[in-house]
């Protein structure tokens, strides 16, 4: 042949030496000119864009393997660090993160495709076993895959399967021990499922899929009886334009959500916490919801969780011989819609139920925070050795809450909720029926405690800022009956008048300076003058007090240079350095102690034995907002 | 390519051909190279960003060493480990040994710091008090005392360090590693 271009003249040449060689024409036309009777059709696109997806998850996958780092003490860490500072790392873990739901999605279609299609028929049913095979290795590779960041979400899901794995009739304890790498979750967990998720299932997922297009490309498409007897079109290039542009689609959808929503990475795992958003990855929601059906869960965990998914793959194994009956394909396709019906219904279910489930809600909302908190913290600070769970553990802001929701929140309330989020609930009998009912609060609610706010209404509104006390006994009606509710009785309306809101914010200014907290300040040192002197005077722009704050409180300046009165004994809380820290914390340790409610008149019980130092400091560091806040 | 006897004979069928083939190779070169070059451009992180190799300098990043006085006043070398906080990807470790230096008074309270690390391939070099010079025990590279070369081996001279002395007596050095094997002194 001769060439006109000294170019073209080149390449022809290299490409006929390279052919020479290796044959490589003969194999492109063998891969290429597959005929399909019919010609090219968008439903044929399922089995590309699965392995075009696979595709993607070998080539991001291999990037993410060279800066993860499988250990409890440091898989979190490298994610975060891939996710969050690492160039480009929020784009190549989010399409992994979203190709790997896509796989499911276009799994789910391929074999519907195959169901209706009446693929799995003879000639083809080894290449349909082979298509559950690859089905399973895929869910494999998600299953492992979902544990590998170490994060809450991901591991108290996986704990689940595993922990389904150890009620395997005979061997499953073995078989969860051998998954584990031990008895309970540790470094081993992590090396195991690493290497089966970037080694063992990728190597089979490759060998199955070789063989499965094999087995493919030997018996041809399947195509409808119509079509069977049309001109037959060619792979490529038809087909494989349509390939791609469903595949353009796919990826197009991956790339959506990377950028709208990106991979999301929960707190470090915590065995020590409970985990009450504990929920498996969306696909396997159906398998949750149906767990928890009554009469399922009746039957024990084995029936539920191994038999009934045991005997629908089964069935699904042998749609190739019911196939064979009469009637056997209507059922196959039956059986298929019915699944997946089934499994939408309880999907459908199970996301209504966690919408509706305000804790649910709140725990997802905080699984979300410590997220975003230990990110936020290990870019102020790095990463202790200890992992990034130390940094959490140290934190007033993730330890200050659920300390208040453990030991304050069964009478306190946050801002109407537990610290968390959390609304207490309990059981109660209504005319013979058991409903739940919010829990009524019977001590303040502390959400404001110590703000301007807070003063406020301690100074004009005392019965509504202390009425929970009403439900707490005996001692909750004295205290609302107490010395201090009689003065804000016969105060109030001197103080609400509107002469003296000068005043007012003057007293209020002065007893927020004397904590000094952070969050509080700047203070308005000329209403903390003027707030003085009503503090120790009770004259008001109009009108005096009936008696003195110092009359009954003692107040020390916080720098100490002068006391504004001694108190007028025990039980009359000291307003020196009110609300600060220290205050807090000393009241909390001992609430009954003279210089506060006294032994007679307390209700709170003590809780110096009961919160260690450091928590504590936690539970008080967060009252007062004392802990990093980012810019 | 040869011609398949099943493709449609119609006249528009080649043109068509055409434009499908064209559209596959594109698109499917568009999908194929954006996961790609996604991994790639994060395979290149660590020339994209940079970051401090520790915390814990001052403003301008130097560390305090010791105190002038400790130094011999005959300007033998001396072998100093700097602390600071390391900063290794995701982790900080707190006050670890981020590298060696030696340190020279020379008179007039003048001081000359070397990076210890040989400028050649990167070994650490020690003096040696006999022959007053530094040896690099990796390919013998020599240096004298002000950091000169002795032999062909090295391509430069002893890396020097920027120093400072405070009004206390404290000798601050601002700690860099330098690229190896080239003649150039390069900060890395």
């Amino acid at each position: 042949m001769r060439c006109r271009k000294e170019g073209g003249c080149l390449m022809n040449g290299l490409l006929n030496w390279l052919d020479h060689r290796t044959g490589y024409r003969t194999l492109m036309h063998e891969a290429l000119n597959e005929p399909i009777p019919g010609g090219a059709k968008w439903k044929y696109v399922w089995g590309s864009t699965l392995t075009f997806v696979f595709a993607v998850q070998v080539i991001t996958g291999f990037f993410l393997w060279s800066a993860y780092s499988p250990s409890t003490l440091t898989a979190w860490e490298s994610v975060y660090y891939i996710q969050n500072v690492m160039s480009y790392g929020w784009l190549v873990r989010g399409i992994h993160h979203f190709a790997a739901q896509a796989m499911m999605i276009l799994l789910g279609l391929h074999f519907m495709q195959v169901v209706i299609a009446g693929a799995y028929r003879a000639p083809r049913e080894v290449n349909f076993w082979l298509g559950l095979v690859l089905m399973q290795i895929v869910l494999g590779l998600s299953l492992t895959g979902y544990l590998l960041p170490w994060d809450q979400k991901g591991y108290y899901a996986t704990k689940v399967a595993t922990n389904i794995v150890g009620v395997t009739p005979v061997i499953g304890p073995q078989l969860q021990q051998i998954a584990q790498g031990g008895t309970s979750y540790g470094h081993h967990t992590l090396t195991r499922f690493f290497a089966l998720h970037a080694g063992v299932f990728p190597a089979l997922l490759v060998g199955f899929l070789a063989l499965h297009i094999y087995v493919f490309r030997r018996h041809g498409i399947t195509v409808s009886k119509s079509d069977e007897t049309k001109p037959a079109g060619s792979f490529w290039p038809d087909q494989v334009l349509m390939d791609a542009i469903a595949c353009l689609g796919v990826l197009a959808t991956i790339l959506f959500f990377t950028v709208w929503k990106g991979a999301e990475l929960t707190g470090p795992a915590d065995p020590s916490e409970a985990y009450s958003a504990a929920r498996p990855e969306w696909y396997f929601l159906f398998l949750f919801r149906f767990l928890k059906i009554e009469e399922v869960d009746k039957l024990g965990l084995a029936f539920g969780a191994l038999y009934v998914p045991g005997a629908i793959m089964g069935v699904i194994a042998l749609m190739p011989f019911i196939g064979h009956w009469k009637l056997g394909h209507r059922f196959n396709i039956a059986f298929t819609f019915a699944l997946l019906a089934g499994a939408s219904f309880l999907t459908a279910i199970a996301l209504k139920e966690d919408a509706a489930d305000k804790n649910y809600q709140a725990a997802v909302k905080a699984a979300e925070f410590e997220g975003h908190r230990a990110a936020e913290l290990a870019k102020e600070f790095g990463i202790p050795p200890t992992g990034a769970l130390s940094l959490l553990k140290e934190d007033a802001r993730i330890q200050g809450p659920k300390l208040f929701a453990r030991h304050c929140a069964s009478c306190h309330r946050y801002n109407g909720h537990n610290g968390l989020d959390q609304v207490r609930m309990k059981e109660v009998e209504e005319s013979g029926h058991k409903v739940k009912v919010e829990e009524p609060a019977t001590a303040a609610d502390l959400g404001q405690f110590g703000s301007r706010e807070w003063i406020t209404n301690v100074l004009t509104n005392y019965h509504s800022t202390f009425e929970p006390l009403k439900n707490a006994g005996e001692k909750g009606e004295k205290f609302l009956d107490g010395e201090m509710a009689g003065w804000v009785k016969e105060n109030a309306e001197t103080l609400k008048k509107s002469e003296n809101v000068v005043s007012l914010q003057s007293l209020v200014e002065f007893l927020v300076s004397q904590g000094g907290r952070k969050e509080m300040q700047p203070f308005d040192p000329v209403l903390v003058t003027a707030g003085k002197e009503i503090f120790k005077t009770g004259k008001l722009a109009s009108g005096f007090f009936t008696a003195n704050c110092s009359d009954c409180h003692a107040l020390r300046l916080a720098d100490g240079s002068e006391s504004l009165g001694d108190g007028a004994g025990p039980g009359y809380p000291t307003l020196t350095g009110y609300a600060s820290r220290q205050w807090l914390t000393d009241f909390v340790k001992n609430p009954g102690h003279e210089s506060f409610y006294g032994p007679e008149r307390n209700l709170m019980p003590t809780f110096e034995s009961k919160l260690s130092d450091k928590e504590l400091k936690h539970l008080i560091d967060w009252m007062v907002g004392e802990y990093f806040q980012s810019k | 390519m040869e011609p398949s006897s099943s493709f449609p004979t119609d006249k528009t069928a080649p043109r068509r051909s055409f434009l499908a083939a064209a559209g596959s190779i594109v698109i499917g070169g568009l999908i194929t190279l954006t996961p790609l070059f996604s991994g790639l451009a994060f395979f290149m992180d660590p020339l994209l960003r940079r970051r401090a190799p520790f915390k814990g300098g001052d403003a301008d990043g130097f560390l305090a060493v010791t105190n002038l006085s400790d130094l011999p006043e005959d300007g033998t070398p001396l072998r100093f480990v700097l602390r600071a906080d390391k900063v290794d990807a995701w982790n900080e470790f707190k006050d670890q040994s981020i590298g060696t230096v030696y340190l020279r008074k020379l008179p007039g309270n003048q001081i000359v710091a070397f990076n210890d690390t040989c400028p050649h391939l990167g070994c650490k070099v020690d003096y040696q008090e006999a022959s007053k010079t530094f040896l690099c025990p990796c390919h013998a590279s020599a240096f004298q005392l002000d950091g000169e070369p002795m032999n062909k081996i090295p391509p430069r001279k002893l890396d020097t360090l920027e120093s400072k002395t405070d009004p206390d007596g404290k000798v601050w050095i601002k700690y860099q590693d330098f690229q190896c094997g080239v003649e150039k002194k390069g900060a890395v």
